[in-house]
């Protein structure tokens, strides 16, 4: 099959469209169909059979702009004496493993005239011949592996391949000859290739920074997301891309989670099914249907310890929430140092990093004083804690040896579905110095650790999955 | 055998069913003629997805078979369910039949015997009741078969269709796998109500059709609403391609552009006035909120549009 088509799709998988083998034969079959001749039909063609939803169609469209695009090369002027070898314009879309390129290589002739070269890269290049320079850069890259690249460092060792790939060495040879003659003719064709060689190393290294945003970018991306996922939320915010990993976890939680699932309550018949699903054993009952019950979207109240050594916490906590609207669509968030607030409004009005600032602004900075928030907590909101609520708490219980008023979390637990603690500290520092995290977790659904996005994904996941 | 259409033949045949379109809408129908597989359309409400599938079945001379899906939709629905009454009344007709057929057997072995060698009868063909997808696969001169709003259905619905659009065949316990006769062009349309699964986007070609650009919009106007008058067609597809450019719940469609073109012809408007577009703005808006909003905005609209 098609090499170059084949090294297109691997371009595409390293930009995260997932290409099964079937759809590469598709692709193929397709492709003969269409043929390489026109762009435009081309790249609709491989985006209806590899591109399968909009964000992927988007990145495909991007990765055929940057695979496809073969330089014009029009930078490069012709400096030929004879303008009938002033090349027609031609087709960009032209598939650059075209065999085409050996073309001028067979015809070098022997004895040159003053303005003819005699090296094959420099007879291209002086004759502007673009197609064939197109092709023989393609056939360079392909000899150089420069679809291998990794980092960003080989840059410069794989374009100096390509060139010498594609002859630079005879060309140089060449120039400097014809720089040293006496001969004006030639001392200006030395100056002609002098120039022509600078603009094609230009494109060379245009050409390698292409591929190397193809190949490369993806497989860094990948390691980069891996390891922000690992990492603490405390020490994330160095991370300037976090918010958009935020957004792409919130987005898969989110299509695996928003189909609504229902449960079966064993016991309860439901007759009008059963007789309709039964008419066809001449209304004799053999098969029972059970009434269902569809499960609830969890409502949530969230609150967050926003004082100094937790605010990171609370900040990715409430990020994801307001990310997951879709599936939890009733978030009521509450902030407390020293004493307790509700921001709900700023989040549903302001974008998230605004709000996340005047939640730490207003309520931030002050000494944690969780029996003070969890009064003020059940005197405003306890009479809307439900049997269909959730309630998380994220802090580290480190109470400056105030009281803990696990009473009252006691009382919301009663009233709540559930009560849910996330501690950024690691299990083994709960309830040491003045953390009263143990005398909490009594009062909890559960408890656990929460310190990197990947625990703070499964969490949610969890959220959604248990939530009826 | 006839040359099979080009994807410009594809073009103008459906430009002459009423249906404008661009060159990657007939690209995908050439290949999907061509490849024999499934199209999964999706877009916004509104954008002809239902509409491409009228168009073509009428182009290609074949029949239009629509299933849309709901949730709870089963394959007794979908595909096939047998003609129990039928069954019954057969049964009781024949009882005299049956009775003739089973005298002189000593013995109930015999008289099972007997009958099995006639219970087929009864699930034959005969009693087969052909639903949406089944008349598709059976149907002589081919048909077109569109699968409306796959993202309603359920997931179990959506597995149970990777059969048939991939071999184009379904199996029935009681009569074995059938093999469409002529393969149906099967188009799938989805408004993105949820997520569909990758095995069932992996079977399709994916066409997402978008809203239209001014020039495009234009013309499916001319070919959609005959009388309106050229400078109306010119500042209505303005207005609109710009109305879509605000923050709104929801976006007008062509079926709503289309709407309110018919309207204002129908009120003999010559062009587009703001006290007119206040009258009529809720042909094109669905939403209250929306009518606010674009009537808030109106002058300056007005302004940037028409006079600048």
């Amino acid at each position: 099959m098609d090499q170059q088509l084949v090294a297109f799709i691997n371009a595409l998988r390293k930009n995260g469209v997932t290409v099964a083998t079937s759809e590469t034969l598709d692709a193929a079959r397709a492709v003969d169909l269409v043929g390489y001749g026109d762009r435009r039909r081309l790249k609709s063609a491989l985006g209806l059979t590899l591109a399968k939803s909009e964000s992927e169609l988007a990145r495909f469209e991007q990765c055929f702009d940057a695979f496809f695009q073969f330089n014009d090369l029009s930078d490069i002027k012709p400096h030929a004496a004879k303008p009938d070898h002033q090349p027609a314009p031609r087709q960009r879309a032209e598939g650059p493993a075209d065999e085409r390129a050996e073309g001028p290589a067979d015809a070098a002739p022997t004895e040159a005239g003053p303005t003819q070269a005699t090296s094959r890269l420099g007879q291209m290049l002086l004759t502007g011949d673009r197609q064939a320079l197109a092709n023989a850069m393609a056939q360079a890259a392909s000899a150089a592996g420069v679809s291998d690249i990794k980092v960003i460092t080989q840059k410069g060792l794989y374009g100096r391949r390509m060139l010498l790939a594609m002859g630079l060495e005879a060309l140089e040879q060449e120039m400097w000859q014809a720089e040293a003659d006496s001969d004006p003719a030639r001392q200006q064709r030395g100056r002609a290739l002098r120039e022509s060689l600078a603009q094609l190393r230009q494109e060379v290294k245009q050409y390698v920074e292409r591929q190397y945003l193809l190949h490369a970018r993806g497989d860094s991306r990948a390691l980069r997301e891996a390891v922000m996922r690992e990492t603490p939320l405390a020490n994330l915010h160095e991370f300037k891309d976090v918010q958009g990993l935020v957004r792409k976890l919130a987005k898969r939680l989110e299509t695996t989670h928003s189909r609504r699932r229902r449960v079966r309550q064993r016991g309860k018949l439901d007759v009008r099914s059963t007789l309709r699903h039964n008419i066809p054993h001449d209304g004799v009952l053999l098969e029972t249907h059970w009434k269902s019950q569809r499960v609830d979207r969890p409502r949530v109240m969230a609150i967050c310890d926003v004082s100094g050594s937790v605010s990171q916490y609370a900040r990715f906590l409430l990020m994801f929430l307001y990310s997951l609207t879709e599936v939890i669509p009733k978030v009521r968030a509450f902030a407390f140092s020293s004493d307790l607030g509700e921001v709900t409004h700023w989040f549903e009005q302001e974008p998230l990093e605004r709000a996340l600032e005047l939640t730490l602004h207003h309520l931030g900075g002050g000494a944690t004083d969780y029996g003070r928030s969890l009064t003020t907590f059940c005197e405003h909101c306890l009479e809307q804690v439900d049997h269909r609520t959730s309630v998380i708490i994220l802090g580290d219980a480190r109470n400056n040896h105030g009281a803990p008023r696990t009473d009252l979390l006691q009382k919301i637990h009663g009233r709540a579905r559930r009560v849910i603690w996330l501690n950024p500290e690691p299990r083994r520092r709960w309830g040491s110095g003045d953390s009263e995290m143990l005398r909490y977790q009594a009062h909890c659904s559960w408890a656990e650790p929460c310190q990197s996005l990947k625990q703070l994904e499964r969490f949610i996941s969890n959220l959604l999955r248990y939530s009826q | 055998m006839t040359q099979p259409p080009s994807d410009a033949d594809i073009k103008a045949g459906l430009a002459s069913a009423g249906y404008i379109c661009n060159d990657r809408i007939a690209l995908t129908l050439f290949l999907a003629r061509a490849l024999e597989k499934p199209v999964l359309v999706e877009g916004p409400p509104g954008v002809g997805k239902t509409e491409l599938a009228r168009a073509s079945a009428q182009y290609f001379g074949r029949d239009l078979i629509r299933l849309q899906c709901y949730e709870g939709l089963d394959e007794a629905k979908a595909l096939y369910e047998w003609k129990y009454g039928k069954q019954l009344l057969y049964t009781q007709v024949l009882k005299d039949k049956l009775g003739e057929l089973l005298r002189g057997t000593d013995n109930l072995a015999e008289a099972m015997e007997r009958l099995y060698q006639v219970d087929d009868l009864f699930y034959s063909r005969r009693f087969l009741e052909p639903r949406p997808l089944l008349q598709a696969l059976t149907a002589e001169q081919g048909t077109v078969l569109l699968i409306d709003e796959i993202d309603k259905a359920d997931q179990e619905f959506e597995s149970f269709l990777l059969e048939m659009l991939a071999d184009y065949q379904v199996s029935i316990p009681e009569l074995g796998t059938l093999q469409a006769t002529t393969r149906p062009l099967v188009l799938l349309t989805s408004n993105n109500t949820r997520e569909l699964s990758d095995a069932l986007k992996r079977r399709c070609l994916h066409l997402f059709i978008p809203f239209p650009d001014a020039e495009l919009e234009r013309r499916i106007l001319a070919s959609r609403v005959p009388g309106i008058r050229e400078q109306l067609r010119r500042q209505l597809v303005a207005f609109v391609q710009e109305v879509r450019t605000l923050d709104l719940k929801k976006q007008p469609a062509i079926s709503e552009t289309i709407d309110w073109a018919r309207t204002l012809v129908l009120l003999h408007a010559e062009a587009l006035a703001p006290e007119l577009v206040t009258d009529t703005l809720n042909v094109l808006l669905k939403h209250e909120e929306d009518i606010r909003t674009v009537q808030d905005q109106l002058r300056q609209l007005f302004s940037r549009l028409f006079k600048g």
